[in-house]
C-alpha cells in the first residue's frame, strides 16, 4: 500500500497546505447515530466475555498466531514512515525538521515549517487508523488488528488515543496526572460502551477527535458543554461524571487548540483548531481581534510554552503585521490586543513592545512578522515570562507577574488586526523551535542543586545523614521480614563501627537483630509468593495467621488470581521450552536425552510423545510411562487452569466490584492464546513484578492484623515526601520541577543478566 | 519512665509536681508516636498525614532503593543477600562491592597505605587524576601518624609530612592551609584542641575521606556518585524546609515513624534498635 505518511519533500506551498483543502471537521467524525446503530463494523467481537471462551480455548488459536505475527510485521513499515519526531523525545533543537527551513530565511521554498507529515493528522489518509481503538489489544484478532498498533498519532506528541504530551513535561507529575485521568476516561468510555453493548470505537474517536489531547476534556465537560455544543455529541456518550465533581487545578488540562468560542467574531479557527485566521473588517486604532486557547495555563506545570508562527502570506506588502502573543485572564477583552487589558500580557510583532495590562507599551525586542516563530514561555517559578524567537531566547518581558491576584486562570491568546492575518499554533503537539527541554532541565537542575545541599540533620535530631540512611535501612529490613540481610547488614555495620573506633579498647555498641518469629515467617511466605508458589503462600499464612485472609477478602482475592496466572504461566514457559527443544535438538538421538535428569526427562519426552515418537515411547517401558504422565502434563495443566478458573469465577461472581469482575475478565483472557507470554499486551499481566505487588500486599496485611504499621519509616519518608512536593508543586513552584519517582528511576537496572 | 527515674534519682525534685509534669510527658510522647505512625484509625489524624497514608510507595521502588544504598555504599553481604530475599537481579557483581567495601574498611580503621595501594591496584590512574583525592588521603595518613605518637616520638610524622605532603603543598594554596592547620597538631596537646582542630582527630574525618574515595571510584566506573537513597532523604528535608516556609499547612512535627515499630527498644529515642 502507499504509504499516507510519506514525506513531502519541497516545494510544498503553503496556500495549498494550509487549511484551504482540508475537509471540514464534521465531515469524518462518525455521527451519534451512527454509534448507536451498531456500526461501524469492525470489532464486534465479544472481548471480555468473562469464561464462556475458556471452555474452549482453541477455535481461533491459528488466527491469533497469525494476527500477532501480523503485529510485528505491521510495524516497520511505520517506524520508517517519515516520522522524524520519533527521535526527537528530549531532543535538542537541531532535530526539529524544519529547522533548516528556518535558517535559511524567507527565501527558502518550504515553508512554513509543516515538520514532517503532509496530512492534517485528521485527514481521510487516516480514517483507516482511527476506526480502531488502540488501547484495546488483547481482544479480537482479525487480520485488521494489524492496524491497531500502527494507529499511533500522526501528529507526534499527541497519542493514538489523543493525549497530548509536550516533550518539556514529561516526566512532571503534572502531565502524569494527566495521563491517568485520560486512561481512566478512555477505559470507562470502553466500559460504558461494552456495557450498553455498543461497539466501543465510534464514540471514542468522537470525542477525541475534537478533544485531541486535551486527555482531559472531561473535567471540563461540565462547565464547557453548552459552549462546545457544535462538536460535542459524543459527550453524550461519555458523559459519565469520573472528576469533573473535584477538578482541581493539579490535573487541569493543557491547553490544545483555539477555543472556537471564545474569539472575536473577524476571526476564524481552522482545520484542526490550530491555525486562527482574520477574516472580517480591519479592527480599528484601538481595537484587535484576540482569540483564546481552551484551557489555562496550570501553575502546577512549573514551566508553560507555546509558539505561533506567522503564515501571512509571502507577497503581503506588510512584513510586520500588527500580530501580538501573549496570555490573558478570560476577563480580558478579546476585541483588544494581547497585553492592553488588565491582566493581560503580550508582545507585539509590529513595533517588538512588550505590553504589560495597560495601553502604552515598552521597547521589549526585535519586531516579527511573516515566517517567523515566536514563543511564549511563562515561568511560574520565577513569576516571570518572556518571548522567543525562531528558537532563540529574548530578555525577560514581565517580571513579578502577580499570578495570585490575577482574576481567574490565564489563557494563552494570539491578537490579529488585519483581514488575511493567518498564525498557526503549536501547544507543544509537535516539537518546539525553541529549546524548551533544554530550559526546562535548567530549571530541574537548578531546584536539584538546592536539594543537593539541604541540611538533613533536623530529620531525627542527633543522627547524621549517614546514621539516619542506616537506621531507616535497617529498620525497613526488620520491618518487612528480611530476617538474613538484616543480620548481614548488622554484620556489617558492626564491622565498620569497630574499625572507626580510635581507641580500640572502647567497646562497640551491638546491634541486635531479633530472632523476630513473625519475621522468618513472613520472610517465608513471602518467598514462597515470589517464587510463584502461591499453594504454599496460602498454606503458611493459614498456620501463622489464620485470620488475615479471612479478614483480607481482597487480597485473598489477589493470591487466587495469581495462583491462575501461575498456572498459565507455568504452561507457557513449558510451552516456549519444548518449542526451543523441537528446534534445537529435534533430530537428535532420543534416547540420548534420557540421560537427563528427571525434569529434562519429561520436556523431553513430552516432546516426543507430542510429535512423533509416541510409538517409540511406548516400546519402551520405563520411559514410556514418564512420556505417557509427561504427555499429560502439557494439557493436563492447562485443563487444571480451566477447572480453577471457573472455581474461581463462580466463588467470585457474588462480588459487584468493578475491580473484581475487571481483573477476572482480565486474566481470564490469558487462556485465549495459545502462548500469552508472547503476545504484546497481555504478557504483562504474567510479569514477574506481579508476584511483588501480591507479597507485599500480602505482607502489609499481615503486619496490620498484628497490631503493627504496615509501613517502614523509609516508606513514610517516601510517601511524605511525595506529599510535600505536592504542596510546593501548586503555584507552579519548586515541586512542579522534581519528583521522587525521578529519583528511583535514577538506579540503573541491573546491568547483569 | 527514665525521665521519671533520673529525676527520683537526682533528689531535689518536688514529687508533687514532678509526678503530674511526668506523665503528661509521657502522654505526650506516646501521642506523638501514635501520630507518627500512619496508622489510619488514629482521629486526631492531621490532614497532611492523612494524605500520606494514602500515597502509595511502591514496594518495588523501595527494594531498589535498599539494593542501590547497599550496593553504593559497599555492603556486599548484605547486598547478596537481599538479592536473595527479595528476588532481585544484583546491580553490581560482588567483587566490586566487595573492593570498594574494602578500601573503605582500610581507611576507616586508619590504615591508609593499605588504602591507597588497593586503590592503585583497582585503578591505577584514580589518584594521578585527582590530585585533591590524594592529598586528602595523605594528610589523614599524617593524621593518624601523628594520632599513634601522641606525645612521643615525632619523627615519623615530621619525616612523613616532609617528604609526602610538602611537594604538593608547595602547589595549592588549599593544601598548604590544610597541612599547616594539621602540622598544629603535633605542637598542641591534643586535649585542649580548639574544635577545629579536634574534629581532625576525630573518626569523622576517616569516614568523610573514605566516602570521598568511594565517590571517586563509582565516578571512574561511570556510575552515579551517590547512592539514590540519599537523595531521597535529603528531598524529603529539604520539601518540608521549603514547604514550612511557604507557610503550608503541616503539623507540628513530622515524623518518620522509626521508631513506631520498637516501642521497648524507643526508649532511647535516637538508636532504637541498638543496644549494649
Amino acid at each position: 500500500m502507499t504509504n499516507p505518511y510519506q514525506q513531502q519533500h519541497g516545494g510544498s506551498n503553503f496556500d495549498s497546505l494550509a487549511s484551504g483543502r482540508l475537509p471540514p471537521l464534521n465531515a469524518r467524525r462518525p455521527s451519534y447515530a451512527s454509534v448507536v446503530s451498531g456500526n461501524p463494523p469492525a470489532l464486534t467481537r465479544p472481548t471480555r466475555s468473562g469464561f464462556s471462551h475458556l471452555l474452549n480455548p482453541s477455535p481461533d488459536s491459528e488466527q491469533q498466531a497469525h494476527a500477532s505475527s501480523l503485529y510485528s510485521t505491521a510495524q516497520p513499515p511505520r517506524l520508517d514512515s517519515g516520522m522524524p519526531y520519533n527521535t526527537h523525545i528530549g531532543g535538542s533543537g537541531e532535530e526539529v525538521p524544519g529547522r533548516d527551513h528556518m535558517n535559511d530565511g524567507m527565501g527558502g521554498a518550504v515553508w512554513p515549517p509543516r515538520l514532517g507529515a503532509s496530512f492534517p493528522y485528521f485527514s481521510r489518509a487516516f480514517d483507516l487508523y482511527m476506526s480502531k481503538d488502540p488501547l484495546l489489544p488483547a481482544g479480537p484478532a482479525s487480520p485488521e488488528e494489524a492496524f491497531r498498533f500502527p494507529s499511533a498519532a500522526p501528529v507526534p506528541n499527541v497519542s493514538s488515543t489523543g493525549f497530548l504530551s509536550p516533550s518539556y513535561l514529561r516526566g512532571t507529575i503534572y502531565l502524569q496526572k494527566l495521563e491517568e485521568r485520560h486512561t481512566a476516561k478512555v477505559l470507562a468510555e470502553r466500559e460504558g460502551n461494552a456495557s450498553k453493548g455498543a461497539p466501543p470505537p465510534a464514540s471514542s474517536i468522537s470525542s477525541r477527535l475534537p478533544s485531541n489531547g486535551s486527555s482531559s476534556h472531561l473535567p471540563t465537560v461540565g462547565i464547557k458543554a453548552a459552549g462546545s455544543a457544535h462538536r460535542g455529541v459524543a459527550y453524550d456518550v461519555v458523559e459519565k461524571p469520573m472528576f469533573s465533581a473535584e477538578e482541581d487545578d493539579m490535573a487541569s488540562p493543557l491547553p490544545s487548540r483555539w477555543n472556537r468560542d471564545d474569539k472575536e467574531a473577524a476571526l476564524e479557527v481552522l482545520g484542526d483548531g490550530y491555525e486562527v485566521r482574520h477574516a472580517g473588517k480591519p479592527s480599528s486604532d484601538h481595537e484587535a481581534s484576540a482569540i483564546r486557547a481552551d484551557h489555562y495555563m496550570s501553575p502546577s506545570c512549573g514551566v508553560y510554552y507555546f509558539e505561533i508562527t506567522v503564515l501571512n502570506k509571502r507577497n503581503d506588502k506588510i512584513k510586520t503585521p500588527p500580530i501580538a502573543i501573549g496570555f490573558a485572564s478570560k476577563e480580558a477583552s478579546i476585541s483588544r490586543a494581547p497585553g492592553w487589558e488588565p491582566d493581560s500580557w503580550g508582545y507585539h510583532g509590529d513595533d517588538g513592545h512588550s505590553f504589560a495590562s495597560q495601553n502604552v507599551g515598552k521597547p521589549y525586542a526585535e519586531i516579527f512578522g511573516v515566517g517567523d516563530t515566536v514563543g511564549c514561555l511563562v515561568n511560574f517559578r520565577l513569576n516571570h515570562a518572556l518571548f522567543t524567537k525562531n528558537g532563540r531566547e529574548l530578555p525577560i518581558a514581565f517580571k513579578d507577574i502577580p499570578f495570585k491576584d490575577v482574576k481567574g486562570k490565564l489563557y494563552p491568546i494570539v491578537g490579529l488586526k488585519k483581514k488575511e492575518d493567518h498564525i498557526m499554533a503549536n501547544f507543544g503537539q509537535r516539537p518546539f523551535i525553541f529549546d524548551i527541554d533544554g530550559y526546562m532541565k535548567r530549571q530541574q537542575s537548578i531546584v536539584e542543586d538546592k536539594i543537593r545541599l539541604a541540611d538533613t540533620s533536623q530529620l531525627v535530631p542527633g543522627l547524621s545523614e549517614t546514621d539516619l540512611i542506616q537506621q531507616l535501612v535497617l529498620q525497613f529490613l526488620q520491618h518487612d521480614g528480611y530476617v538474613e540481610t538484616a543480620r548481614a547488614f548488622a554484620e556489617e555495620l558492626e564491622a565498620e563501627k569497630s574499625a572507626l573506633r580510635l581507641d580500640p579498647q572502647e567497646p562497640v555498641k551491638g546491634i541486635d537483630i531479633r530472632d523476630d518469629e513473625d519475621a522468618h515467617n513472613r520472610q517465608r511466605i513471602r518467598r514462597a509468593v515470589l517464587e510463584g508458589d502461591i499453594d504454599r503462600a496460602m498454606k503458611y499464612t493459614d498456620a501463622y495467621y489464620p485470620t488475615v485472609l479471612r479478614d483480607n477478602e481482597q487480597v485473598y482475592f489477589r493470591l487466587r488470581c495469581r495462583k491462575f496466572i501461575e498456572m498459565i504461566r507455568k504452561e507457557a514457559e513449558l510451552n516456549i521450552l519444548l518449542e526451543e527443544r523441537r528446534r534445537d535438538n529435534g533430530h537428535s538421538d532420543p534416547s540420548l536425552k534420557r540421560q537427563h535428569d528427571d525434569d529434562e526427562e519429561m520436556l523431553e519426552a513430552a516432546v516426543e510423545s507430542d510429535d512423533m515418537d509416541m510409538a517409540m515411547a511406548e516400546e519402551d517401558g520405563g520411559a514410556g510411562a514418564t512420556t505417557t504422565t509427561a504427555t499429560g502434563s502439557s494439557s493436563e495443566l492447562s485443563q487444571e487452569a480451566v477447572a480453577y478458573g471457573i472455581q474461581l469465577c463462580t466463588e467470585f461472581e457474588g462480588d459487584s466490584r468493578r475491580e473484581t469482575a475487571r481483573q477476572l475478565g482480565e486474566i481470564a483472557s490469558l487462556i485465549a492464546w495459545p502462548n500469552p507470554l508472547k503476545v504484546e499486551g497481555v504478557a504483562h499481566l504474567m510479569d514477574g513484578s506481579g508476584r511483588v505487588a501480591v507479597a507485599e500486599e500480602l505482607n502489609s496485611a499481615i503486619l496490620t492484623s498484628l497490631g503493627k504499621s504496615s509501613r517502614a519509616a523509609l516508606e513514610n519518608v517516601y510517601a511524605q515526601t511525595c506529599v510535600l512536593l505536592e504542596d510546593l508543586r501548586q503555584d507552579g513552584g519548586d515541586g512542579a520541577f522534581v519528583t521522587v519517582e525521578s529519583v528511583v528511576l535514577g538506579i540503573p537496572p541491573s546491568r547483569l543478566r | 519512665m527514665s525521665n521519671w527515674n533520673a529525676a527520683l534519682d537526682l533528689g531535689g525534685l518536688d514529687i508533687d509536681t514532678a509526678f503530674p509534669d511526668a506523665v503528661f510527658a509521657q502522654l505526650r510522647e506516646s501521642f506523638g508516636r501514635m501520630n507518627s505512625s500512619t496508622s489510619t484509625a488514629t482521629p486526631l489524624q492531621h490532614a497532611f498525614e492523612k494524605r500520606a497514608a494514602d500515597v502509595k510507595a511502591p514496594k518495588s521502588d523501595i527494594n531498589a532503593l535498599i539494593l542501590d544504598y547497599l550496593t553504593m555504599e559497599g555492603y556486599p553481604k548484605a547486598a547478596a543477600k537481599f538479592c536473595k530475599e527479595a528476588n532481585l537481579q544484583p546491580q553490581q557483581p560482588d567483587p566490586s562491592i566487595q573492593t570498594r567495601q574494602d578500601i573503605q574498611h582500610a581507611i576507616h580503621s586508619g590504615n591508609i597505605e593499605t588504602a591507597i595501594s588497593a586503590l592503585n591496584g583497582l585503578d591505577p590512574e584514580l589518584l594521578d587524576t585527582n590530585p585533591e583525592l590524594h592529598f586528602s588521603l595523605l594528610r589523614l595518613q599524617l593524621v593518624e601518624l601523628i594520632r599513634q605518637c601522641n606525645g612521643g616520638d615525632i619523627a615519623p610524622a615530621l619525616d612523613f609530612a616532609t617528604k609526602k605532603l610538602a611537594p604538593r603543598a608547595a602547589t595549592n594554596r588549599d593544601f598548604l592551609s590544610d597541612l599547616e592547620q594539621t602540622m598544629a597538631l603535633i605542637i598542641f596537646p591534643h586535649d585542649t584542641l580548639q574544635p577545629e582542630l579536634a574534629s581532625l582527630l576525630s573518626s569523622d574525618l576517616r569516614r568523610t575521606t573514605a566516602t570521598k574515595v568511594n565517590e571517586a571510584v563509582l565516578v571512574r566506573q561511570n556510575q552515579r556518585r551517590e547512592a539514590a537513597i540519599r537523595q531521597l532523604v535529603r528531598m524529603r528535608a529539604w520539601a518540608e524546609t521549603s514547604a514550612r516556609s511557604k507557610k503550608k499547612d503541616l503539623p507540628e512535627s513530622i515524623g518518620l515513624g522509626l521508631n513506631a515499630d520498637n516501642m521497648e527498644y524507643g526508649e532511647s529515642g535516637h538508636e532504637p534498635m541498638i543496644t549494649t
